[in-house]
């Protein structure tokens, strides 16, 4: 009885997977703005279309919705058959969803070349997940959490209410721009990084692994104390900016 | 007696010249010659002309007063003379400073040159930074080039007023938060230019992005702005302004005065 309940579960875990839709985009430069989708996570890949996934698997069929089509207030169309609307203007390509609170848990991989901005201001939303993607992202958010998984950068990131947790690639690109408000900034790169680092808090504190050198930057050979801490660590480069206004400041060796 | 022979005697005749039995017999012939009188008397008459202008010399004063000038003239080519070549000294000198003045100008001109040249890359090296900062900060596509556009002023020395009204125009405008802060970290830098702290102030009026207002209100503190005062106290009494911000701009007035 157990197995043929667990041959059943599996059944429908794998019917469920296959009915994950997909939404393809050819497509491997211009910007991607994603904006007011809930639930997100975003996976750079060597490919050369934006794969738009469900998680949630296939709408369940409404009898009474039949010959009708979803439409929103803002005028958005479902035309990916997973609740977002994807619309390509002139290089540039809007991701919204339709419903204005949940909505659709998507994976959308992206080719390198694409630029990824992400923004997002409704208190419904999930943290926004990017991994493996080297490419630039901006992210503007006001409740949203941020992750950002073995990414390279450009990136400029920033989140009112939400924490931000980063573990970079070690081949960052210039310039790396990380503030929150109210949440933590977490970041961790390899210490042999070069770059000039800006750390700063107003209400937080700044903790950072001792195994990075930072060469306090100097003003007439004397060292300023301030809620930033500005200097460089192997002798600068990469212009790397943490911040957070009222939480603490975390910077690890990966 | 011929004509020609005649005249010949005669000639030596007047001038005294013939010997004694010649001088006779010319004296003999002129008494019986009438012809040869006649010819006697006008040789005579041309004669005496010749020798009286070979007589015509030059008078006393005159001959002295030439030799005078010629003496002075002499004397004065002498002298030049002196002056100028005759001491190889003075030759070599001279052409030493001769080169000595030749290679210094030429040296000066290319120096100058060098300068200028310097000068004109340093120059197209400024405005090929601020070309490169300006398109980066107008880069509409990537929020990421606009805020290495204003960590590119922020490592320059001395901005100039065209860069300054693209930064606070990027602090002000941006739709990114990240950029606007850039900006205005550049632009704080520059706060000891009288404009710049005006800029930074007039800032506080327009900025509606909490985290850029709270940032701006802090550093307006800093750089001991007592013109923000005002501001910080609209910001305090205006009802659409995020409490943080508030109590910020409250710490802020109560910093600054």
């Amino acid at each position: 009885m157990k197995k043929v309940f667990a041959t059943v579960a599996l059944v429908v875990f794998i019917t469920g997977f296959i009915q994950a839709q997909e939404y393809k985009l050819a497509k491997s430069t211009g910007r991607l703005e994603i904006k007011e989708v809930n639930h997100v996570e975003i996976e750079g890949y060597a490919g050369n279309e934006i794969i738009f996934t469900s998680r949630n698997g296939k709408k369940d069929d409404d009898e009474r919705a039949k010959g009708l089509r979803a439409i929103s207030s803002m005028g958005l169309e479902d035309n990916t058959g997973i609740g977002l609307s994807v619309v390509e203007k002139g290089g540039v390509i809007e991701v919204q969803q339709l419903k204005k609170m949940d909505g659709p848990d998507v994976i959308i991989k992206v080719p390198k070349g694409v630029v990824i901005s992400f923004s997002h201001t409704s208190p419904y939303g999930d943290r926004v997940t990017f991994k493996n993607f080297e490419g630039e992202i901006e992210v503007s958010t006001v409740h949203n959490g941020v992750v950002l998984n073995n990414t390279t950068g450009p990136m400029t990131i920033k989140t009112v209410h939400g924490d931000i947790d980063a573990s970079l690639s070690p081949n960052i690109k210039n310039p790396v721009s990380i503030i929150s408000v109210h949440g933590h900034v977490d970041v961790a790169f390899p210490t042999t990084l070069k770059a000039n680092l800006k750390l700063g808090t107003v209400y937080g504190e700044i903790f950072v692994d001792p195994d990075f050198k930072i060469e306090i930057e100097k003003a007439n050979n004397m060292v300023k104390y301030s809620d930033n801490v500005s200097g460089k660590i192997n002798g600068g480069g990469l212009d790397i900016y943490l911040s957070s206004t009222h939480n603490n400041v975390y910077l690890r060796k990966k | 007696m011929n004509r020609e022979t005649l005249e010949m005697l005669l000639i030596d005749y007047i001038d005294g010249k013939l010997a004694p039995e010649e001088k006779l017999q010319v004296e003999q012939e002129l008494l019986n010659n009438k012809e040869a009188y006649i010819l006697y008397e006008q040789l005579k008459e041309v004669i005496h002309t010749m020798e009286r202008s070979a007589k015509l010399e030059p008078t006393e004063k005159l001959k002295s007063s030439f030799d005078k000038l010629l003496e002075q003239e002499i004397r004065s080519s002498k002298k030049n003379k002196v002056i100028f070549f005759q001491p190889a000294f003075y030759r070599v000198a001279a052409a030493v400073a001769l080169v000595v003045l030749g290679g210094g100008i030429g040296y000066w001109i290319s120096k100058y040159q060098q300068q200028q040249q310097e000068l004109a890359d340093i120059r197209k090296e400024v405005q090929a930074t601020k070309n490169m900062m300006m398109t980066m900060l107008d880069n509409h596509q990537s929020a990421s080039q606009r805020v290495l556009g204003a960590t590119v002023a922020l490592k320059m020395d001395r901005p100039d007023d065209e860069i300054i009204h693209a930064l606070a125009n990027a602090m002000n405008e941006d739709s990114n938060t990240n950029v606007r802060l850039a900006a205005l970290d550049a632009l704080s830098k520059f706060n000891k230019e009288q404009n710049v702290r005006k800029l930074l102030i007039a800032s506080l009026t327009t900025q509606k992005d909490p985290i850029v207002q709270i940032a701006l209100i802090r550093i307006l503190v800093e750089i001991r702005a007592q013109g923000a005062v005002k501001e910080l106290q609209r910001i305090t009494n205006d009802e659409e302004t995020l409490k943080e911000v508030k109590d910020e701009a409250h710490a802020g007035i109560l910093k600054l005065s």
